[in-house]
């Protein structure tokens, strides 16, 4: 079986639609470009100032001028373009990105999203993330389920300071896929090959519903 | 005849004076005006307030001017990608405001466009709205942002000519151009120097009313040299 990172990217792909205009964070949601689905084309922003992000360069055709929010080597595909930073967010914040997939240290049952710091340990700070959450219509967390600590990551309410007040719409852990609803939170849609109901409510903290037809054995093969 | 502008770098610099506030261009290390960060290195100035994306990348850029003391404050988006800073912080030998990547960039080009600020919905239900004025229009709320004006801008583009008009390629563009648009005082540091009239008018990305002094990079930063510019 693949790792949790892998499962995670791969049943992301599968959620994105054609024509979609998306931006990747950093880390894992980089991942979900290898799963594009055959047949579905989306279009990658990355808020640095380019969109059309398409293949990475071959090794020795790296250039320092072209590079993903991470600092990675791109490519553009053809259409694409660069942009500078009000631009970029103009992009973001002015709802014209379809989807953002963001990592997180927690998430909770309202939606609230916290992923740029642990007071009094870390502080790599927000970057585009607060913007992101904002301004893109549908907002993914893709993250494993647990911290390292064998905490839930899907909490009640989140601690630490937040990135987003009830901006998630979607999470896709390694075990499961929830789905927030208007009036009714999150509901569990999908359960991951190896996991079942009672698995998934034994390291899941924050409230949610079971989808009456909720999928067993639907990703993570 | 537009003015030359292209100085040496020494008589562009003196004009940055310890107190003062610098807006700075680039993203974790696309497009950092190295060379004049370097030339920063050597000045006798401290108590500086940098305002930038982040701190450079690993031990490059604006980091190197925290760890010799000269820098204050820093308000950025993101240091994670330069250790030093955080160790900087705790220490207690530099300030830290994190501020949305995306307020940062309009706080920059409001700046330069004579708006008092500006309402931005990223932040709200978050610390960043702390201390803010809140205003609700139509039904949203929005954190109102002050515009940002600085007294010194470093930046850095691929291609300049001598009146300052600035072209930057790839994802080197990024808060070049609203770095440029936000301060007294605007200095470029250009891989490619053109006489006027060598560069195309329609792909001047940052016109050279908003630079105030050109200078050339150092050759070692420069990612392609060329005899003609060619986009």
């Amino acid at each position: 079986m693949a790792d949790a990172k892998t499962i995670i990217a791969a049943r992301a792909g599968r959620d994105l639609k054609d024509g979609q205009i998306i931006n990747l964070g950093i880390g894992l949601p980089t991942l979900i470009a290898n799963f594009v689905p055959e047949g579905v084309d989306v279009v990658i922003q990355t808020e640095n100032g380019a969109i059309g992000v398409g293949p990475a360069p071959a090794p020795g055709c790296e250039d320092r001028d072209r590079a993903n929010a991470g600092n990675q080597p791109i490519t553009l595909i053809p259409g694409g373009s660069y942009f500078d930073s009000a631009t970029s967010f103009a992009m973001i914040r002015g709802g014209h990105t379809d989807a953002t997939f963001l990592g997180t240290l927690q998430v909770d049952e309202k939606g609230n999203i916290a992923n740029w710091i642990v007071p009094g340990k870390m502080l790599a700070g927000m970057g585009g993330a607060m913007d992101l959450v904002t301004g893109a219509k549908t907002v993914y967390i893709v993250s494993e389920h647990c911290a390292k600590d064998g905490s839930s990551k899907l909490m009640k309410q989140c601690t630490f300071p937040l990135t987003g007040a009830e901006e998630c719409d979607v999470i896709i852990t390694e075990r499961a896929l929830f789905r927030r609803y208007p009036g009714k939170g999150f509901v569990l849609e999908e359960v991951a090959v190896g996991y079942t109901l009672d698995d998934i409510a034994a390291c899941t903290d924050m409230a949610y519903a079971v989808a009456d037809d909720v999928k067993l054995e639907a990703f993570g093969e | 005849m537009p003015k030359n502008k292209v100085v040496p770098i020494e008589e562009a610099m003196s004009h940055v004076e310890s107190g003062m506030s610098i807006a700075v261009g680039g993203f974790i290390g696309q497009g950092d005006p190295l060379t004049l960060i370097d030339h920063l290195k050597l000045m006798d100035v401290k108590d500086l307030t940098i305002y930038e994306n982040d701190a450079g990348y690993g031990e490059r850029g604006v980091v190197e001017l925290v760890k010799q003391g000269k820098v204050k404050k820093i308000v950025a988006s993101h240091v994670g990608t330069t250790p030093a800073i955080g160790k900087a912080m705790n220490e207690g030998r530099l300030e830290v405001e994190a501020t949305p990547q995306g307020t940062l960039a309009e706080m920059m080009r409001c700046g330069g466009a004579g708006l008092g600020g500006f309402l931005t919905p990223t932040g709200i239900g978050t610390i960043a709205e702390e201390g803010k004025q809140l205003i609700t229009l139509e039904g949203r709320k929005y954190i109102l942002v002050p515009a940002l004006k600085c007294d010194i801008a470093i930046i850095r583009a691929h291609a300049g000519d001598t009146w300052g008009n600035l072209i930057f390629r790839g994802t080197s563009r990024n808060f070049n151009v609203p770095a440029a648009m936000c301060a007294d005082y605007v200095i470029a540091e250009v891989e490619n120097l053109y006489t006027l009239g060598e560069l195309d008018p329609n792909a001047i990305h940052t016109s050279g009313i908003f630079v105030d002094a050109v200078v050339r990079a150092n050759v070692e930063y420069c990612t392609i040299r060329e005899e003609k510019f060619n986009g």
